[in-house]
């Protein structure tokens, strides 16, 4: 029986995949369903709120449409939100946390950032909805690429062996019991079908995998070529009407012809590397370019919501 | 410095490494120069896009002129200037079996690029004769914090914290932690072990203490980065690809860019089709009895094209120049360093023309 989708599904993925878009589709879907759904990303900037037209909200929600409420996390935000919003301590937010010595050592010690995303995912999941009124079903968590966010998955453990007390050593163990459980945690893993992004893909299940202690949620195939090219690696219509084009854009539209092509082949080494690797297995996602009239970052979504409907399906 | 700091920023999957490869090869087919390729991308493209093993020293390429390719490892690094900064054998082995060092090593993707400003002018420190440094930097607006965390991390290692730790690190030897923290040190250290607890805060301390050497070693050198990238012959290139948040990524980058006061020399873009693209490909699309995988592929091409449209137009004043690089084929076959070289000439004719 394949498991309960997880209250926090972390998105993985090398950079210029779609993560950004899966994320949004997923919770698309999702909310098609009945869920309360949020996006969470960790950009410099934010990428999904300007697609519906909306201004960026830092840390806190805003809705996309009814159902979907989209976040980025934002270091100052969340350090703010847990020691005087969580915490109460707003005098020693003010005077320590926020001196200017002990912000130097915040913005110059690697995985703070980490900890404090993580621990905002965890307080996000229990006590936010009775602090502050904010109660998701869902969580979709827009991770950052590969190398960041594979490395986001090993934090609580590394930080465990730091032998921390006081409030971090308290962090710490609820982030750790919110990763280490399969009802609270998951991810799954966006690629594109093509070389490299396969291969970092291929590198990146088993260490995630083994990070997280447990199977992936799903693999998705974005950008999937399957239903715009034939596996005929060189269609006659290619040399027949491409005969009455001048040579540089022929010789544009045999490259064009030949990357899907080589996407189409690339998809069928995936589903045999990662079948066992994922609890739901391997969603592809067609190429939109082309095949959506108009292309705007939210119609891709929302089409690309409906080819995920099985992902999110609930069990039965 | 003497040699030319060329570096190439862009999101993840836009071309950046491979370009960049392509660009040093070009650069060093001219035999006058002498010319190094820094990758700092974790995933190794770069050895991928050369062909020949890297590691985090130097390595020569063959090709045409006299070309090193190096691959940056955070990990490798630091325990080269950990080894040449602490002659001590016990310091050293303290400092190996710090937790705050484990940690660090253990978790050096996200600082890569401190460890990458570092590592470039540590290139150009031990090779004098070098005419020409090509970086590829992390993919993503990530590696803005290349720019950005310099100055953080120099505030950091000047501020007072760091010097009130190092006191308490040595003042632990001698007495409780409660009775040698006075004055405005208090709060900050109260603070600390309020957060982390006092055996935390102490590890910190000693770490601290112990990388004092190597931390001021990278200070300079990230210092040094610093400046050339300021330097009026150092070439910013933003790469991006033919995608649809390819023109928001490139302006963000360049806003970034200009924060820190640079500016890049170009806006790039790749994988581009040729002028009359769209125009006589929807002539085509209308063609009778085109098969419907061959309309499938012209509407495709034709969205391509437009959107390329689009970046153009969305980037065209974020710097002093675009380039447009068609794409090409090959960079998947035997001979791809020639190609690799062909590109990398295209890219700097383009850029000498504008």
């Amino acid at each position: 029986m394949v498991p309960r989708l997880p209250r926090i599904v972390f998105v993985l993925g090398k950079g210029g995949v779609g993560r950004s878009t899966v994320a949004a589709a997923m919770a698309t879907a999702l909310k098609r369903r009945g869920e309360r759904t949020l996006v969470f990303e960790w950009a410099l900037s934010e990428a999904i709120a300007p697609w519906y037209g909306l201004a960026p909200g830092g840390i806190d929600p805003v809705e996309v449409e009814p159902g979907v409420a989209v976040a980025n996390f934002r270091l100052d935000d969340s350090l703010r939100a847990y020691f005087v919003g969580h915490l109460g301590l707003g005098v020693f937010y003010r005077h320590v946390v926020n001196g200017r010595a002990m912000r130097r050592l915040i913005e110059a010690a690697p995985g703070i950032a980490e900890m404090m995303f993580l621990g905002h995912l965890c307080w996000l999941t229990t006590l936010a909805e009775q602090e502050a009124g904010l109660g998701f079903d869902r969580i979709v968590v827009d991770a950052p690429a590969t190398g960041h966010g594979g490395s986001l998955l090993d934090l609580p453990a590394t930080l465990a062996s730091m032998h921390a007390t006081g409030l971090l050593g308290k962090e710490v163990a609820r982030v750790l019991e919110m990763m280490s459980d399969r009802r609270w945690t998951g991810a799954l893993v966006v690629t594109t079908p093509e070389e490299l992004a396969v291969e970092e893909t291929l590198e990146l299940v088993p260490r995630a995998t083994k990070s997280l202690g447990r199977p992936l949620v799903a693999a998705v195939v974005n950008r999937s070529a399957a239903g715009l090219v034939s596996e005929d690696a060189r269609p006659a219509w290619l040399d027949t009407y491409g005969a009455s084009l001048s040579p540089p854009v022929r010789a544009g539209l045999e490259i064009l012809h030949a990357d899907l092509q080589s996407r189409r082949r690339f998809e069928g080494a995936v589903p045999t590397s990662l079948a066992g690797a994922t609890e739901r297995g391997v969603f592809s996602l067609n190429e939109q370019l082309g095949i959506v009239p108009e292309i705007s970052q939210r119609a891709i979504v929302s089409a690309l919501a409906g080819a995920l409907a099985g992902l999110c399906a609930e069990a039965t | 410095m003497t040699a030319r700091l060329h570096l190439l920023l862009g999101a993840g999957g836009v071309g950046k490494t491979t370009l960049a490869a392509g660009y040093a090869l070009a650069l060093a087919s001219d035999r006058a120069r002498r010319v190094g390729l820094l990758g700092i991308d974790p995933a190794r493209r770069l050895q991928g896009a050369l062909g020949v093993p890297l590691s985090d020293l130097e390595a020569s390429v063959p090709s045409a002129g006299t070309l090193h390719a190096a691959l940056l490892q955070p990990a490798e690094s630091l325990r080269r200037w950990v080894a040449e900064a602490s002659p001590d054998a016990d310091a050293r082995a303290r400092l190996l079996a710090n937790p705050f060092f484990l940690a660090l090593a253990d978790r050096l993707a996200t600082a890569t690029d401190i460890f990458a400003a570092a590592r470039v002018a540590e290139w150009a420190e031990q090779d004098p004769e070098l005419t020409d440094l090509v970086v590829d930097t992390a993919p993503g607006l990530n590696a803005i914090e290349f720019l950005r965390r310099p100055s953080q991390l120099a505030a950091f290692l000047e501020g007072r914290l760091v010097g009130w730790l190092r006191w308490l690190s040595r003042a632990e030897r001698d007495g409780p932690l409660g009775g040698v923290v006075r004055g405005g040190a208090r709060r900050v250290v109260g603070g600390l072990v309020r957060i982390g607890g006092t055996r935390l805060l102490l590890e910190l301390a000693e770490f601290l203490s112990l990388v004092e050497g190597v931390f001021a070693c990278m200070l300079r050198r990230v210092q040094a980065t610093e400046a050339w990238l300021r330097d009026p012959a150092t070439q910013i290139l933003v790469v991006t690809s033919v995608r649809d948040d390819g023109a928001r990524m490139s302006r963000e980058l360049v806003v970034a860019l200009r924060e820190v006061g640079l500016a890049p020399r170009a806006v790039v873009i790749n994988r581009a089709v040729p002028a009359g693209f769209v125009r006589e490909l929807r002539a085509l699309g209308d063609a009778p009895n085109l098969p419907a995988e061959g309309a499938r592929v012209i509407r495709y091409a034709v969205a391509y094209a437009e959107m390329q449209d689009r970046l153009l137009d969305g980037v065209k004043d974020s710097a002093r120049a675009t380039v447009v690089l068609e794409a090409v084929r090959g960079l998947d076959a035997d001979a791809r360093l020639s190609v690799l070289e062909e590109l990398g000439r295209t890219l700097n004719h383009a850029l000498s023309a504008s």
